[in-house]
């Protein structure tokens, strides 16, 4: 597009019309009067040499044949002034426009025996030559030249004005209609920018979200149609968008009634092991270790099935915050010593750390990263707590490998396995899930990377307890 | 570039159109035809008598100049004078005759009746007041009806020159 081509869709049909309106009112004025101002001068042509011929002819029958000198006079003021009266050596002559005559009309005249006209423009004025024979007319209707030449000089101007007010009135017509078309544009823009400005505000709510968003068609244009169509796009989204929701809740629904219908089985199952567990004193060596197998995955199964009814709850969004003032720090140990890790693990840390946590739920991160570290990684293991201006800052380091580049977006997917092979591990697979779930319900963070050294290196941030969080509130995440 | 191209156009177009415009009006043109050129002069008028054949005759007069129907006419009932041919018109002392030219014929009102004229005396005046007319750039086809004093249904008659037909 060109520098100065309108880019809107105003501007446009506004130029297109105006330049069309232009075009057509010029042509139709050029073609009106050019042929109107031809069939004027040829009209007045016609009825100023009617008339000279008529002059001519009403006096003839008193013109002597030949013709003296009076009888050209008498011819001469029948038609009037700027008139030339010639026969052979004689001549009669008014008015000071005869010089005008040409000697191609004079020749036309001479030759032949009909009247001849010419036009010509002399001072910026058009002039009309009349030049007419004057015939002898036998008895038996034949004619012969008498001679007799008549030439007369007739203004033309008053036919100059009458095309110019042809063109002036063409002109203002053409102007009219020039304001008429861009009036017309105006209003054809706007019924045409109208629907698409409509349509515009429709695709934007419906891009922010709102798949309630519809324009209503108007008409039955190239415009209805494409409002009908984006109508029924909307339509679509909206409905695979509902049926996802809905299968998506299904599936939460199955793991957490399967979880919850596993719960009852299991604690009788629990109840057995417990007491297999208090009697295998009197088994023997192959039935004893068969024993405590089963003690143990029994004992898993049902971790598994209490960290997916914690995932289900963080799903159904009935996962509820208790917090409470609690001191980092002596937090992070006490979870330490409960699980008998406090040796296996360097802490670093201030004196102490108040916070407003649930303490539950820090338990259960700070064990999962831990765990998660002297499972995975190698010694040394090491738990820094530190603080800054909003969050506290809670970082697990391990002196493994690290965390392979194509491992670290998916470290906290469920059941996620970073070494495929090895299917059969102590954990659940949702520990780190579950971790990052309580961080965000803190609405904290919980990231993973690898350290300076090369070690893995989870960061827990939480954000610092403030004034205006009420004591005891109790959040959820996910509505 | 396709603006530049349309615009060209267009403005080209325009001045094109404006310049047709404007330059419209009286222009010069060449020797063009007009019509029929006038008539009417001539050296004297033809009249028409009867000849010893008992035929119609033309004999001209000098009169200068050709004159009107009515002149012509006028001339015939003042009667041949002393030539060579008769006139089948009885004299009268007036001479006046009323002319009035129509699309398609002439009427003449003669001071006589139609016991005045034989039917050679009638094509006299037919003949001459057609010859005249023709003369003066009328039709050749124009009939020609005269009318008499007293009423007689020849008044209606609309008749034509013998000669000429």
């Amino acid at each position: 597009m060109g520098r100065w081509w309108p880019r809107g869709l105003r501007p446009r049909l506004l130029a297109g019309f105006a330049l069309v309106t232009v075009l057509g009112s010029l042509a139709a004025t050029w073609a009106i009067t050019e042929s109107a101002g031809e069939a004027l001068v040829a009209s007045n042509q016609r009825r100023i040499s009617e008339t000279v011929s008529g002059q001519i002819g009403a006096v003839t029958h008193e013109v002597s044949h030949p013709p003296d000198q009076a009888a050209l006079d008498r011819l001469r003021d029948s038609v009037g002034t700027d008139t030339l009266v010639v026969f052979e050596d004689l001549r009669s002559v008014d008015g000071t426009e005869t010089d005008l005559i040409t000697d191609g009309l004079r020749e036309a005249v001479r030759a032949g025996d009909r009247v001849v006209t010419q036009r010509v423009v002399d001072a910026d004025r058009p002039w009309l030559l009349v030049g007419a024979p004057v015939m002898i007319t036998a008895p038996d209707g034949e004619r012969t030249p008498s001679g007799i030449e008549v030439y007369t000089v007739r203004d033309l101007s008053a036919v100059q004005e009458e095309v110019d007010a042809l063109v002036r009135a063409a002109a203002v017509a053409g102007a009219a209609v020039l304001l008429l078309a861009t009036l017309l544009a105006l209003f054809t823009a706007r019924g045409v920018l109208r629907p698409v400005r409509e349509l515009r505000d429709t695709a934007r709510r419906l891009a922010a979200g709102d798949l309630d968003a519809r324009t209503e068609p108007q008409g039955v244009d190239e415009l209805a149609e494409l409002t009908v169509t984006i109508n029924e796009m909307a339509e679509s989204v909206q409905g695979s968008m509902e049926s996802m929701e809905r299968m998506r809740a299904d599936a939460r629904r199955f793991a957490a009634d399967v979880s919850h219908e596993l719960r009852t089985p299991l604690s009788t199952l629990t109840a057995v092991t417990e007491v297999l567990a208090a009697s295998t004193e009197d088994m023997a060596e192959d039935a004893r270790e068969s024993a405590r197998m089963a003690i143990s995955e029994t004992q898993r199964l049902v971790r598994l099935v209490e960290d997916l009814m914690e995932v289900s709850r963080f799903d159904a969004g009935s996962a509820r915050l208790r917090e409470e003032e609690v001191d980092m720090v002596s937090a992070v140990r006490d979870t330490l010593r409960a699980r008998d890790r406090l040796d296996q693990v360097e802490i670093h840390a201030p004196e102490e750390l108040p916070v407003r946590v649930d303490r539950r739920r820090l338990d259960v991160i700070v064990a999962n990263l831990v765990g998660n570290a002297l499972r995975h990684g190698e010694p040394p293991v090491r738990v820094s707590v530190f603080a800054d201006r909003t969050h506290v800052n809670l970082v697990v380091t391990d002196g493994g490998p690290g965390l392979s580049e194509h491992v670290v977006p998916h470290v906290f997917d469920r059941f996620f396995k970073a070494d495929a092979a090895r299917t059969r591990t102590p954990g659940s697979g949702l520990g780190l899930a579950i971790a990052l779930e309580n961080a965000r319900l803190h609405d904290g963070d919980l990231t993973a990377g690898n350290g300076d050294d090369g070690g893995a290196r989870f960061v827990l941030r939480l954000p610092r307890a403030s004034g205006d969080i009420d004591p005891g509130r109790e959040r959820g995440v996910r509505g | 570039m396709r603006s530049d191209f349309s615009s060209t156009v267009v403005c080209a177009l325009v001045s094109v159109l404006l310049v047709a415009v404007v330059g419209c009006g009286v222009r010069p043109s060449g020797v063009s035809d007009a019509g029929e050129a006038p008539t009417g002069v001539a050296p004297g008028v033809t009249l028409y008598f009867v000849d010893d054949n008992d035929e119609l005759r033309p004999q001209f007069r000098r009169t200068e100049r050709l004159g009107t129907v009515s002149d012509a006419v006028s001339l015939l009932l003042s009667g041949p004078g002393d030539s060579e041919v008769r006139t089948e018109i009885a004299s009268t002392s007036v001479t006046n005759v009323e002319v009035t030219t129509h699309s398609e014929a002439i009427e003449l009102r003669v001071p006589l009746d139609i016991g005045d004229v034989t039917p050679m005396g009638i094509d006299q005046i037919v003949c001459t007041a057609r010859t005249s007319h023709v003369q003066n750039g009328g039709s050749e086809r124009t009939r020609v009806r005269i009318r008499f004093v007293q009423f007689t249904p020849e008044s209606e008659v609309r008749r034509t020159c013998p000669l000429y037909e």
